[in-house]
C-alpha cells in the first residue's frame, strides 16, 4: 500500500487518533477470525461509529487505493474477515445499537455490531426472539450474520439469515449510502437485498438493518437420544425428516466430540456411545405429545440406548449449553481443528459418514462430528498439529476427499460458514467457470475497484492446479 | 409482415421443429396489452432453448419469456414484442427424493401437476398463488407470484434452492445447489426470482417442500368495521395460534362465489386458516374462535377438509384477470401490516373523495393478506372511458403507500391505463445498480424489453 502514513494520518484526522490502531500489538488481535489457521495483518484497524463515517473512511481507502474489510465478532470460521492484501479493517463494534423494537409488526431496526444473543435477550421478555441462531451467538453479531447468511440449529425449522432480514442500508465500495429491500415484506425490482445478504462482505458495508422478529413457542419438548452407531442415528434423522415431522432443531455429536466435552465440562454423557442426537419441537402444545412419542418410536427402531428430555427450561438450557459449547472443546483433542461445513441430502448422510470415517482412517487424522443433522449441514472437525508437517499435509487431503464427496452426492461445500479464505480453492468442485464468471460479474457491479474484501470467495489458478484442472487461459477463471 | 413472420417461422422451425411452434389459433394466450408475438416457441430441450436465444441475438429480435402465459400481463408497455418463448415443453421432474423433502423439476411443469406427484407422498410445495391451476412453475418463481400461505412459508424466495438459467447470450448457469442450506457463492437465486424474465429465462428449479397437514381448519367471521376486523386478524397472527393465513376481506362481491358465501359483501370478513395434527387443529380452532368473539366477530363459521380447499381455491382467484379483456384492475400494496386498516379506509371512504378523484363506481373490492402485509385493490374499470383520472388516483394511493414505507404495484391493468403510469413505482436508490445489472445479463436488452421497473 503506498502512502501508508498519509492515510493514517487522514484516518486519524476523520475519526480521531483513539480510534484508529496502528501498533503491531493491537492489531494482531485483528489478524484472524475464529479459523485461526489463516492469518494475515491489516495495517490499520479504524472504529466506526455511523454510517457517515464508514462512508467516509470507505472514500479515504478509494483515495489511496487501500483494501478495506469490515469486521464484527470477528467469530467467522472461513478467514472471510482477513486482510489478506493489508489495508484496512473497519471494526464496527461500536456500532452496536438496536434503533427500534416494532413487537406489532414483529420487526427491529439494528446496527451491524447488535450482538446476535443480544437482540434476542432485549425482546425475550415481550415473548419474542431473534431466529437465526449460529453457535457463537453470544459474540458474533448481526452484521456479520449478513455477511455469511448465517445459519445455526434451529434454522431447519426457521431458515437462515437471508429469510429474516428484510431491509438492508449499505455503504457501497465507492462510499455510496443506498437502502435495499425496506420495512415491507417485498419491493419493486431485483432483490438486491437478497444478493448482499451472504456476499461475505465483498459488495459493501451493511450499517443499519431491518430484521424481522420471532414470537418465542408455547412449548417446546427437547430430547436426547443415545445411540450404539452413526449409522442408526443418521438413520433415524433421515427418517424423522421422511415421515413430514420437522423439528425446531435436529443435532448429531459422535463420540469424540461427546468425549471432548466431557473432559471440558462434565455434562455427563456416556462415554461409550457412538452418537448422540439432540432433537427439539417446538410450537403449539397440544398435539406435541404426539410428534415426540412418533420420533421415540423412530429412536426405538434404530435401536436407541436412552433416551432422556429435557423436564425443565433449565435442563433444556443445559442441553443446548452442552451442544454450543462443543467448539470449545476441541482445544482437548488436539492442538489445531478446521471445521468443515458441507451439506449433504438428508438420505445421504449415513453414506456420507461412513465415507468421512473411512478418510480419517486412510489418512490417520481424527475427525470429529458435531453438526445440523437435519439440515443435512456436516461439520467435520479435522483435528491436527500444525506444526507437524506431514499432518498438515494430510489435512490437505482430508479436506478435499470431504468436501469432493459432499459434492458427489450431490450437495455444497458450505452450508452456513462461507467460502472466504478457506474454501476458495474448492470452488470449481460445484460451480462451472460460467457460474462463476456470472458471480464475478454481479461482483463487478457492486465492486468494480475490488478494493472492498479482496482475496475471497473466487478460486485461483492455483486451486485449478491443486484439483488437477486446467484454468481457463481466456476468461478469469 | 406475412412474409417477416412467414420467414421468422420458417427460421424458427429449423430450430425447434413444427412442434415447437405454436399454432396461430392458439397464440391468443400469449398475447398481451394488445400486443400479438410474431411466433410462439416451445423448445423441447435446453439446447433448443440456447439456440433459439442465440438466433433471436443475432436477428435482434425481443424474447418474452413465459410458463403458460398467465402472468404476461404484468409490466410495463413492451417496448417491442417479437417472440413469446415459453417453457411448458420443459415440464419433467427431474429428482424427487421424498424423504429429503426437496424436489428438482424443469420450469415449464404445471404447479398443479407438480403438487399432484408430490401429494403422493403427503408432501406439498406450499404456495399458492394466483392461477395455481395454470401456471408453470417457472412463471410463478419468476414473478415471484405467491398467495395466502406466504404468511407460515414465505414465497419462492424463501424456498428455492438453485436452478438453472439461460442467459440472453445463450449461455446456461447454474445458481445455488439442491441441498436445503448453501452459502458457497453469491446467492444468484435471489437475483433470478421476481425478475420477471428480464435477466435469463429459468430451465430447473430445486425447491424446499412442507409436509401436508393431516388436517386443515378454516375459520371465518366478520366485523362491524375494517379496523376491528384488521386488529382482530393481527392479534391472531402474533397469538400463539400460529395461522397458515388470515385474510381479510373488503367489499366483497365478484369472483369468489360460489365457493365463499361465507365471505360477506356487506361487511368485512376475516378468513383464517390452521392446518397440523388433528389436536393441534383443536387448539388452534377454540383459541381463535375466543379471539374473535371477544373482539366483536359475528357468525363465526368453520370449515374442515375438503371444503377448506375449495375456499382456499376461491381467495387464491382474487387477483386473477383474464387476459387484457378483464373489466378491472389489481393494484398489490405492500404495507407495513398496522398501516393496512387506515390505508383499506382511507382507498375507501368519502373523506378521500375531495382528495383524490373519485374511483368509479363501487371503489372495489380488497383482499388482505393481514399477517404479510399485503392489500390487494380490485377496481372496476368497465365504465372507464378516460383513464388519466384513474392514473392520478392510483398515484395518490402510492404516494400515500411510499409514504408509509410501502409501495403499490399495478398487477393488472388495460394499456390505456399503462401509458398514464408506471405499473411498479419508483425503485429509489436502488435504480442505477438495476440497471448496471440488467446491462451485465442482457446487453442488448431482449428480454422482455421496458416491461420491468426503471424502463429495464
Amino acid at each position: 500500500m503506498h502512502q501508508k502514513e498519509q492515510l493514517i494520518a487522514e484516518l486519524s484526522t476523520l475519526l480521531g487518533p483513539k480510534n484508529v490502531l496502528t501498533d503491531a500489538t493491537a492489531l494482531a488481535v485483528y489478524e484472524c477470525d475464529a479459523a485461526p489457521s489463516f492469518k494475515a495483518l491489516p495495517d490499520v484497524v479504524v472504529f466506526a461509529d455511523t454510517a457517515q463515517q464508514v462512508s467516509d473512511i470507505v472514500k479515504l481507502a478509494n483515495k489511496y487505493n487501500a483494501p478495506f474489510i469490515a469486521r464484527g465478532g470477528g467469530t467467522g470460521l472461513s478467514g472471510g474477515m482477513l486482510s489478506v492484501q493489508g489495508g484496512i479493517i473497519i471494526a464496527l463494534n461500536r456500532m452496536d445499537r438496536i434503533l427500534e423494537i416494532d413487537l406489532e409488526n414483529e420487526r427491529a431496526v439494528v446496527e451491524p455490531g447488535v450482538v446476535n444473543l443480544l437482540l434476542t435477550q432485549a425482546v425475550q421478555n415481550q415473548g419474542y426472539h431473534y431466529a437465526p441462531d449460529p453457535s457463537s451467538q453470544k459474540a458474533c453479531t448481526i452484521g456479520g450474520n449478513i455477511a455469511e447468511n448465517s445459519g445455526g440449529p434451529h434454522t431447519l425449522k426457521y431458515g437462515v439469515t437471508s429469510d429474516h432480514v428484510l431491509g438492508l442500508e449499505v455503504v457501497l465500495p465507492d462510499g455510496e449510502i443506498i437502502e435495499f429491500g425496506g420495512t415491507v415484506e417485498e419491493t419493486p425490482g431485483y432483490d438486491l437485498r437478497g444478493v448482499l445478504i451472504g456476499s461475505e462482505g465483498t459488495f459493501g458495508i451493511v450499517t443499519k438493518a431491518v430484521v424481522r422478529l420471532t414470537r418465542n413457542p408455547q412449548a417446546y419438548q427437547t430430547a436426547l437420544a443415545v445411540f450404539e452407531t452413526m449409522d442408526d442415528a443418521s438413520n433415524a434423522v433421515s427418517t424423522i425428516i421422511g415421515e413430514g415431522i420437522i423439528p425446531a432443531a435436529l443435532e448429531m455429536m459422535d463420540s469424540l466430540v461427546i468425549r471432548a466435552l466431557e473432559e471440558a465440562f462434565q455434562f455427563g454423557f456416556p462415554l461409550d456411545a457412538e452418537a448422540i442426537l439432540i432433537v427439539e419441537l417446538d410450537g403449539i402444545e397440544a398435539g406435541m405429545q404426539n410428534q415426540t412419542d412418533r420420533i421415540l418410536e423412530i429412536f426405538k427402531q434404530y435401536t436407541a440406548r436412552e433416551v432422556s428430555y429435557a423436564k425443565d427450561e433449565a435442563e433444556r438450557q443445559q442441553i443446548w449449553k452442552a451442544r454450543k459449547s462443543a467448539f470449545g472443546s476441541f482445544g482437548r483433542l488436539a492442538p489445531n481443528y478446521i471445521t468443515q461445513d458441507g451439506v449433504v441430502p438428508r438420505t445421504r448422510l449415513p453414506k456420507v459418514l461412513r465415507r468421512i470415517a473411512e478418510i480419517s482412517e486412510k489418512y490417520q487424522i481424527p475427525i470429529a462430528n458435531v453438526f445440523h443433522a437435519g439440515d443435512g449441514n456436516i461439520h467435520p472437525i479435522v483435528l491436527f498439529n500444525e506444526r507437524d508437517a506431514d499432518q498438515c499435509e494430510r489435512v490437505e487431503h482430508v479436506n478435499m476427499e470431504i468436501l469432493s464427496v459432499c459434492a458427489e452426492v450431490g450437495g455444497t461445500i458450505t452450508g452456513e460458514h462461507g467460502i472466504g479464505v478457506e474454501k476458495m480453492d474448492y470452488m470449481p468442485l460445484i460451480f462451472s467457470r460460467a457460474d462463476l464468471q456470472v458471480m464475478a460479474t454481479v461482483k463487478d457491479i457492486f465492486n468494480p475497484t475490488g478494493l472492498c474484501n479482496p482475496g475471497k470467495i473466487f478460486p485461483t489458478a492455483e486451486s485449478y492446479a491443486k484439483l488437477g484442472l486446467q484454468p481457463d487461459t481466456t476468461g478469469r477463471f | 409482415m406475412e412474409t417477416i413472420s412467414g420467414t421468422l417461422h420458417d427460421k424458427l422451425r429449423d430450430i425447434v421443429g413444427e412442434a415447437g411452434i405454436l399454432p396461430e389459433t392458439q397464440i391468443a394466450a400469449y398475447t398481451f396489452d394488445n400486443c400479438v408475438p410474431k411466433a410462439v416457441v416451445l423448445p423441447a430441450s435446453v439446447r433448443e432453448m440456447q439456440d433459439v436465444l442465440r438466433f433471436a441475438a443475432a436477428q435482434h429480435l425481443s424474447v418474452m419469456p413465459a410458463g403458460a402465459g398467465t402472468k404476461l400481463g404484468i409490466g410495463n408497455l413492451p417496448q417491442k414484442v417479437d417472440m413469446v418463448l415459453s417453457t411448458t415443453r420443459l415440464n419433467s421432474v427431474v429428482e424427487y427424493e421424498p424423504a429429503d423433502l426437496t424436489v428438482t423439476v424443469e420450469a415449464g411443469i404445471r404447479l398443479a401437476a407438480l403438487q399432484a406427484e408430490l401429494t403422493k407422498h403427503r408432501q406439498f410445495l406450499p404456495l399458492n398463488p394466483p392461477y395455481a391451476d395454470r401456471c408453470t412453475l417457472g412463471g410463478v418463481v419468476a414473478t415471484n407470484a405467491s398467495g395466502s400461505l406466504r404468511l407460515r412459508h414465505g414465497t419462492a424466495r424463501n424456498q428455492v434452492l438453485g436452478m438453472h438459467v439461460v442467459h440472453a447470450n445463450g449461455n446456461v448457469v447454474k445458481s445455488g445447489g439442491k441441498v436445503v442450506k448453501n452459502v458457497a457463492g453469491y446467492d444468484l437465486n435471489k437475483l433470478y426470482i421476481g425478475a420477471f424474465g428480464t435477466l435469463g429465462i429459468i430451465t430447473e428449479i430445486t425447491l424446499k417442500l412442507a409436509p401436508v397437514p393431516i388436517q386443515q381448519v378454516i375459520l371465518t367471521t366478520q366485523f362491524q368495521n375494517i379496523q376491528e376486523a384488521v386488529d382482530t386478524g393481527l392479534s391472531i397472527v402474533r397469538s400463539q395460534a400460529l395461522p397458515m393465513f388470515t385474510n381479510l376481506f373488503i367489499n366483497s362481491r365478484s369472483n369468489l362465489r360460489p365457493n365463499a358465501t361465507c365471505i360477506s359483501e356487506k361487511t368485512p370478513t376475516l378468513v383464517v386458516g390452521f392446518g397440523g395434527d388433528t389436536e393441534t387443529v383443536r387448539w388452534q380452532r377454540n383459541h381463535v374462535q375466543t379471539i374473535m368473539e371477544q373482539n366483536g366477530g359475528t357468525s363465526v363459521t368453520i370449515r374442515e377438509g375438503e371444503s377448506c380447499q375449495s375456499l382456499q381455491d376461491a381467495m387464491r382467484k382474487f387477483p386473477e384477470v383474464n387476459g387484457t379483456s378483464d373489466d378491472r384492475i389489481i393494484a398489490k400494496v405492500n404495507l407495513k401490516r398496522t398501516d393496512i386498516a387506515e390505508f383499506a379506509q382511507k382507498a375507501i371512504t368519502p373523506a378521500l373523495q375531495g382528495l383524490i378523484p373519485k374511483i368509479p363506481e363501487e371503489t372495489g373490492e380488497m383482499m388482505a393478506l393481514l399477517g404479510s402485509g399485503v392489500l390487494y385493490l380490485a377496481i372496476p374499470i368497465a365504465s372507464v372511458t378516460d383513464f388519466q383520472p384513474l392514473a392520478d388516483t392510483l398515484t395518490q394511493l402510492r404516494q400515500r403507500a411510499m409514504a408509509a414505507q410501502g409501495n403499490l404495484i399495478i398487477e393488472a391493468a388495460p394499456p390505456e391505463l399503462k401509458r398514464h403510469i408506471d405499473v411498479w413505482g419508483s425503485v429509489g436508490s436502488m435504480r442505477g445498480l438495476m440497471k448496471q445489472v440488467k446491462a451485465k445479463f442482457d446487453a442488448d436488452s431482449l428480454l422482455n424489453p421496458g416491461r420491468f421497473v426503471s424502463s429495464i
